[in-house]
């Protein structure tokens, strides 16, 4: 019970981009260690503002 | 053999449920079907076309290869392209493709009885829906996730890129409109249901400022502080409903509320996404599925029996008072979205394609979420067939068909042949806490009712008012996410058209400069706004006059990227398996032009444009009143809208017949091997992660 109750929400944090920040900062500091790597704000925002300014396209 | 029969037992079983199920939908000779029925013939068709069908596509048609590294491996940004679990990529393109549309086609449908629209539902998906947000996603695969436009200028030409640019800039307008006509017509006179989606705009800028500000990329937190609010805002409109002073102020006209949508729908184009999209976006999302399961389980619980009868006399004379037309072709253009949805392919070559970690995993995402998608359709049609048949009628005919009171509105229903007394009509508004349903088009009032009547059930032991809750929570939570995609929409409408004047002036296509920006989105704000002023005016019924419009605009979109697909599988050298789209492709051709030669071609005012356009002419030119026209102005307004209408339909047609035409000639070129199989493809390169989305040493090689 606590098992799945626990995967549920590993699910909800990923499939909602709560951890995206852990990810970035994996992925930043394998790949340019030399860089400081943004903080929690600045990453959200950034990624906020690059997601819509191509928003895309959605089903009615 | 025994083996065999192992493997294969337990789908022989799965088949034999289903052909049980199905044969109680069509056969039963009770009075009326259980929808436990029409769920379990659902699943087991959903399984066997899972199993069998998308299967079939995956490893003959599509031969996809879990050794070819996918964009997101090769393109790995950490942003756009990034290999995604299956999982998580199935829930939010589920969350992409999953609209309004599901929930309001299949109610609009049920005026031909349960079981026409609820076969191409089903029959329609396994074929043809599912088959094309597939093969659409697969394709932008192997293309580095190109969209729909790129693909069908690269792979058909130029003409037939430029008619599908243009029928998906005007196909948007035409359903932003409709959306936004749902929105208002749910709205207006309801000061419980204006008071709470009101409330959701500061709780969105609330959520915004927390968001970005406070606690940045708290996603979940602030969604479940979200959602609270939205519960109290609900329980608040109730108050507001029952207190007579705050309810007058809160009670607005249609087209007060039309203004307030205009304006709105300008605004959250022009402002930064942080204050209003993107925290709605979240807000929707949730609510969206929440909701959906919400009402799968209710179903289940109360297994509630389906009061439409299988087929009414309106599938066969067209004489319809929800929309015009007979079973064929406006069931299936009125469906739309459950069983064929033309705007999944601008999804599945967009986003989706980008993040996907393995090539196979086209089945499950690109089929797996549109079998979903078919089922939230499924359900639709469960909640608005178990209503009273002489309800559903009285809130769906055009409200100047059923007069202003309860008592017009049930001799209107006695007229179309089904009953329903002026009492029940008046206690199911007090139920549901609104001053009247009568004349509710558009859908989502339909099936807020039935959803509410399924959950007050489920809820009894809370007590026995909750059915008004529920009721403004269906509303709220449909009016929340077409209220997200009204914003979403306006803004890549915004964007096409920096795009398109773009290619003139290079200046306006900087989405950044501001006098850009608020040219074109003023541009796509008055072309939806039009005909939503339009619908909400329009004497013969907005939702009567412009939904098959949406319909045949969403299946010409359809047929478009069955068209590409048609061609891509040609150039593949797989000619042999290129009837898995173009049978869809025909089916829906021969569907959408069908419906557009009537809308435009018909004598019968009700059915054809300009037969209404002709006949309306005729009666002002003899100073009389045409259709449900009260006055003289009423009458102008159906010629102006039949007239604009019935251009829009030319239109819809000669896209669709230039981009079908264009690629036919590609085709026997190709055939004929007059012409060369280019294809633009991303060449092939070997992928390192394993099916888990590890990294592994050794390539994988393994092809399934």
């Amino acid at each position: 019970m606590t098992n799945s109750l626990r995967a549920i929400w590993e699910y909800l944090k990923e499939i909602s981009g709560e951890n995206a920040y852990d990810r970035y900062l994996a992925l930043h500091t394998a790949t340019h260690p030399d860089k400081p790597p943004m903080n929690r704000g600045e990453f959200y925002r950034h990624r906020q503002d690059e997601k819509y300014s191509n928003p895309g396209s959605r089903c009615p | 053999m025994g083996n065999r029969l192992g493997r294969y037992g337990v789908w022989v079983l799965v088949a034999a449920v289903g052909a049980v199920c199905w044969g109680m939908l069509a056969l039963s000779r009770g009075e009326t079907v259980n929808a436990g029925w029409l769920l379990f013939a659902a699943i087991a068709s959903y399984a066997i076309g899972y199993r069998f069908y998308a299967r079939f596509i995956q490893t003959r048609v599509l031969e996809t290869d879990d050794s070819r590294a996918t964009p997101a491996e090769r393109l790995n940004n950490g942003r756009d392209f990034e290999p995604m679990d299956r999982r998580v990529l199935f829930g939010h393109h589920f969350a992409a493709i999953a609209g309004a549309g599901p929930l309001v086609g299949p109610v609009l449908a049920a005026q031909m009885g349960f079981l026409p629209g609820t076969i191409w539902i089903i029959v329609g998906v396994i074929l043809a829906g599912a088959v094309q947000d597939m093969t659409t996603l697969f394709f932008s695969l192997r293309r580095d996730g190109k969209s729909l436009g790129q693909m069908a200028r690269e792979e058909i030409g130029p003409v037939g890129g430029a008619a599908a640019l243009i029928a998906v800039l005007s196909i948007m307008v035409i359903l932003l409109a409709v959306l936004a006509l749902v929105v208002v017509l749910a709205l207006a006179e309801s000061p419980w249901g204006a008071f709470s989606i009101a409330m959701t705009l500061p709780i969105a800028i609330l959520m915004g400022i927390y968001l970005r500000f406070i606690r940045p990329g708290r996603v979940l937190e602030v969604s479940a502080i979200g959602v609270a609010l939205l519960i109290l805002a609900i329980i608040g409109g109730g108050w507001i409903s029952e207190s007579s002073a705050y309810a007058d102020a809160w009670t607005f006209s249609a087209n007060q509320i039309t203004f307030a949508l205009i304006a709105y729908g300008f605004v959250a184009s022009v402002l930064p996404v942080w204050v209003l999209l993107a925290p709605r976006d979240y807000l929707s999302t949730f609510m969206k599925i929440g909701t959906i399961l919400l009402l799968a389980v209710g179903i289940a619980l109360t297994l509630p029996a389906m009061q439409m009868p299988r087929a009414t006399e309106f599938a066969f004379n067209g004489q319809g008072p929800v929309f015009a037309g007979s079973l064929f072709p406006f069931v299936f253009i009125t469906i739309a979205c459950g069983a064929l949805s033309g705007f999944h392919s601008l999804i599945a070559s967009g986003t989706t394609p980008k993040l996907i970690q393995k090539e196979s995993q086209v089945r499950i995402i690109g089929y797996g979420a549109m079998l979903m998608e078919s089922f939230v359709a499924v359900m639709a049609m469960i909640a608005a067939t178990t209503l009273d048949p002489g309800v559903y009628f009285a809130m769906n005919a055009p409200a100047t068909v059923l007069g202003d009171t309860v008592q017009s509105a049930s001799q209107a229903v006695n007229g179309f042949g089904f009953s329903v007394s002026p009492e029940t009509l008046q206690s199911t508004a007090n139920a549901v806490g609104e001053e009247s349903i009568v004349g509710r088009t558009g859908g989502a009032p339909t099936l807020a009712v039935g959803m509410s009547a399924i959950f007050a059930q489920v809820t009894t032991f809370l007590g026995a008012g909750l059915q008004a809750f529920w009721y403004h929570f269906a509303i709220m939570f449909e009016a929340l996410f077409i209220l997200t995609t009204v914003d979403a929409g306006t803004r890549v409408g915004r964007f096409m058209i920096q795009d398109l004047v773009g290619n003139v002036w290079r200046p306006f296509a900087r989405t950044s400069w501001l006098p850009a920006n608020l040219i074109a989105s003023a541009l796509i704000v008055a072309a939806w706004g039009y005909f939503l002023y339009a619908g909400v005016n329009d004497p013969q019924g907005g939702i009567y006059t412009l939904f098959p419009l949406f319909g045949i605009a969403n299946q010409l979109l359809a047929a478009v990227a069955l068209t590409v697909g048609t061609t891509i599988l040609i150039k593949m050298g797989k000619l042999r398996y290129a009837w898995v789209t173009a049978l869809p492709l025909a089916w829906d051709a021969a569907v959408t032009l069908t419906a557009s030669w009537q809308k435009i071609f018909s004598a019968d005012p009700l059915l054809g444009f300009f037969a209404q356009r002709s006949a309306a002419i005729e009666a002002a030119r003899n100073g009389d009143l045409y259709g449900n026209a009260e006055n003289a102005a009423d009458v102008q307004q159906i010629i102006t809208n039949s007239t604009v209408d019935g251009i829009l339909s030319i239109l819809f047609a000669t896209m669709i017949i230039i981009v079908i035409l264009d690629a036919a000639r590609v085709w026997f070129g190709l055939i004929r091997g007059t012409k060369e199989p280019e294809m633009s493809e991303a060449p092939w390169e070997e992928s390192n992660l394993d099916s888990e989305g590890r990294e592994v040493a050794e390539p994988v090689g393994a092809r399934s």
